[in-house]
């Protein structure tokens, strides 16, 4: 029973961690067309920001401050530089961005090193929680991922800005001939898309080890998500987390990492190939 | 013209480099001939992979393990190691490829994904396999031996070495020109341009994308093996994820439209990085990076694309066949 109620709150954490990282690739891919690579890396320097303000001697809270804003800095810049030009280059985006999360992953490291960086918890101690004892601070990440993941829903179906953003997921150029500034509308995407990871990035700074790598270990789960889930919609997003982030801390529960690595991947080409809709489209 | 100077200028540096310079780039060449796999697929089929090292690692452990005799019903003669470098990456490339594209089949950006994915799970299980050495691979692969040579140690002088890689390369070089140049190769750009106005013209597409799929592993094997003959060993670094991405690099800056564009790529970019890379350490990434970024987004045929271009096959120059495709004549 305990072990159950152990791994159910595994699974959940982890899920809802990766659904921050998730919701970002997904509206910026239905958005845009733009298949995100650089968004690990926006990740990783939420949790960057986390070993800054700890350098300086501030409490863990700045960071969480902290992060959203440089984020939505970076996301804008990046944006503008090289994002805008490949808009209609599909493969093109995938290359550039992974271009770009080169870059942003080689600053950290010339700016804080390539050894992993340790974070202390800012909430330490266990809560007692269903007969398990369980750490107080992921509880925490629980908390602020739900808060998060519920904005984005209520913001994408419940707000008139979310109606436009889907307008435009469903066919461009009538959004824009209705009056919507789709240009406008992809570059706050993208950037609020950026400071979402890099909140995602600094809550879970201090249950990992914050290191330059970081960012490629939550990216590929994340892709995995959405081409499991289905592209498209934040439902696919939702479903394809909870199907990796179950199947991988299972495994890695009952075996080791590795097996669970290789599991779910092998896991999601045969869904991917079977499903290209993912589990929640429609078949054609 | 230039792509004839390019080749010449690589078999006069045989005469002019010390045996140092010389014995980095035959290490180059082999990564060159990866490259030229890579662009086969990448820019004539447009099928991004990104597991490409998947193969180039298979058949550096091919060799590896048939020259240091762990598979004893082969022997260990490089022959043998060779002839699996191909075998084996072909026959997994096939399987793969009809898993992915037959049926339904995957399309860009998926492709990319499941490739990327798949070249992550192989590194993860190089690591793990004791059998073939596991994180610290096979050490003491001999380098390629001269089998007119009686002495004891019978191996290729440095400019033998260098030039063999070389004529390797142009082989290589010819082979997938004579594909990119052939109906095929034009059958191949159709799908690159458009995959379904190509399936309705009747082609296969997907037996299509998987022969193509084959031919750039089998290329990748070979590079793989003739790599681990030059470099002495075999590390799962060479199968994974980090590879397959790097050699994108190298194809993207070199233009990968153009096969010796990406040749080209590899040598400049392994060259750069081995000047000077000691000297700016981790700012060469960044360079790099950086360098990759602005060929993508401003320069899409690469920094050698353009001039080295060939004009297009003899069949679209010639005007007579031309007219006679549109009577709707048997040429």
């Amino acid at each position: 029973m305990t072990f159950a109620v152990t791994l159910g709150l595994d699974t959940l954490s982890f899920m809802l961690a990766l659904l921050l990282v998730t919701l970002g690739l997904v509206v910026i891919f239905g958005l845009m067309n733009v298949i995100n690579m650089a968004h690990g890396e926006f990740f990783l320097i939420g949790a960057y920001c986390v070993v800054l303000i700890q350098k300086i001697g501030l409490s863990y809270w700045w960071a969480l401050l902290l992060a959203p804003i440089v984020l939505i800095a970076v996301g804008l810049i990046v944006e503008e530089l090289v994002i805008r030009h490949i808009y209609r280059r599909f493969i093109d985006s995938i290359l550039a961005t992974w271009g770009i999360s080169l870059v942003l992953k080689q600053l950290i490291v010339i700016v804080f090193g390539a050894t992993a960086q340790s974070v202390d918890s800012p909430i330490p101690g266990p809560v007692e929680i269903l007969g398990v004892t369980y750490p107080a601070y992921r509880l925490f990440i629980m908390g602020v991922a739900i808060a998060l993941s519920s904005a984005m829903f209520l913001l994408f179906y419940r707000t008139p800005i979310g109606l436009a953003v889907r307008g435009v997921i469903a066919n461009r150029a009538m959004a824009a001939s209705l009056g919507i500034n789709t240009r406008r509308l992809d570059r706050a995407t993208f950037a609020i898309g950026a400071g979402i990871a890099g909140v995602a990035g600094a809550v879970m700074a201090p249950i990992m080890s914050v290191d330059p790598q970081m960012g490629v270990g939550f990216l590929i789960p994340a892709f995995l998500s959405i081409l499991v889930g289905g592209s498209g919609t934040l439902l696919g997003a939702l479903t394809g987390t909870a199907v990796i982030s179950s199947t991988s801390v299972l495994v890695s529960d009952v075996w080791t990492q590795v097996v669970a690595q290789v599991v779910v991947f092998t896991l999601s080409i045969l869904v991917i190939r079977f499903f290209p809709r993912g589990i929640t489209g429609r078949r054609s | 013209m230039v792509t004839v100077g390019s080749w010449t200028l690589l078999g006069i540096s045989s005469l002019v480099l010390d045996d140092w310079n010389l014995a980095q780039l035959a290490q180059y060449m082999a990564y060159g001939i990866f490259a030229m796999g890579l662009a086969f697929i990448w820019g004539q089929a447009g099928l991004l992979s990104f597991g490409q090292a998947i193969f180039f690692g298979i058949g550096g452990y091919s060799v590896g393990l048939v020259a240091l005799g762990h598979l004893p019903l082969l022997g260990s003669s490089t022959m043998c190691g060779f002839l699996l470098a191909l075998l084996l990456p072909g026959c997994v490339s096939y399987a793969l490829g009809r898993i992915l594209f037959l049926g339904k089949g995957l399309s860009g950006a998926y492709f990319a994904i499941v490739t990327l994915c798949a070249a992550v799970v192989v590194e993860t299980l190089a690591q793990q396999w004791s059998f073939i050495g596991g994180f610290n691979g096979l050490l003491g692969i001999p380098p390629l031996g001269a089998p007119w040579r009686t002495a004891v140690d019978g191996y290729l002088t440095p400019v033998e070495d260098y030039l063999f890689m070389l004529a390797v390369a142009v082989l290589v070089f010819l082979g997938l020109l004579g594909v990119v140049r052939s109906p095929i190769g034009t059958v191949l750009a159709a799908i690159r341009d458009n995959d379904q106005r190509t399936a309705f013209f009747g082609y296969d597409v997907s037996r299509f994308k998987v022969w193509a799929f084959v031919v750039s592993a089998v290329i990748s094997g070979l590079a793989g093996g003739l790599f681990v003959t030059q470099f002495g060993f075999v590390a799962p670094s060479l199968i994974g994820f980090g590879l397959s991405t790097e050699v994108l690099i190298w194809v993207a800056v070199g233009g990968r439209n153009v096969l010796m564009a990406a040749f080209l790529g590899a040598l400049l970019v392994r060259s750069v990085e081995g000047a000077l890379s000691d000297r700016l350490g981790n700012f060469w990434l960044l360079a790099l990076g950086v360098l990759f970024v602005v060929t993508v987004v401003l320069m899409p045929n690469g920094l050698f694309g353009r001039i080295l271009a060939l004009p297009p096959p003899r069949r679209f120059r010639d005007t007579r066949t031309a007219i006679k495709l549109k009577r709707g004549t048997k040429v």
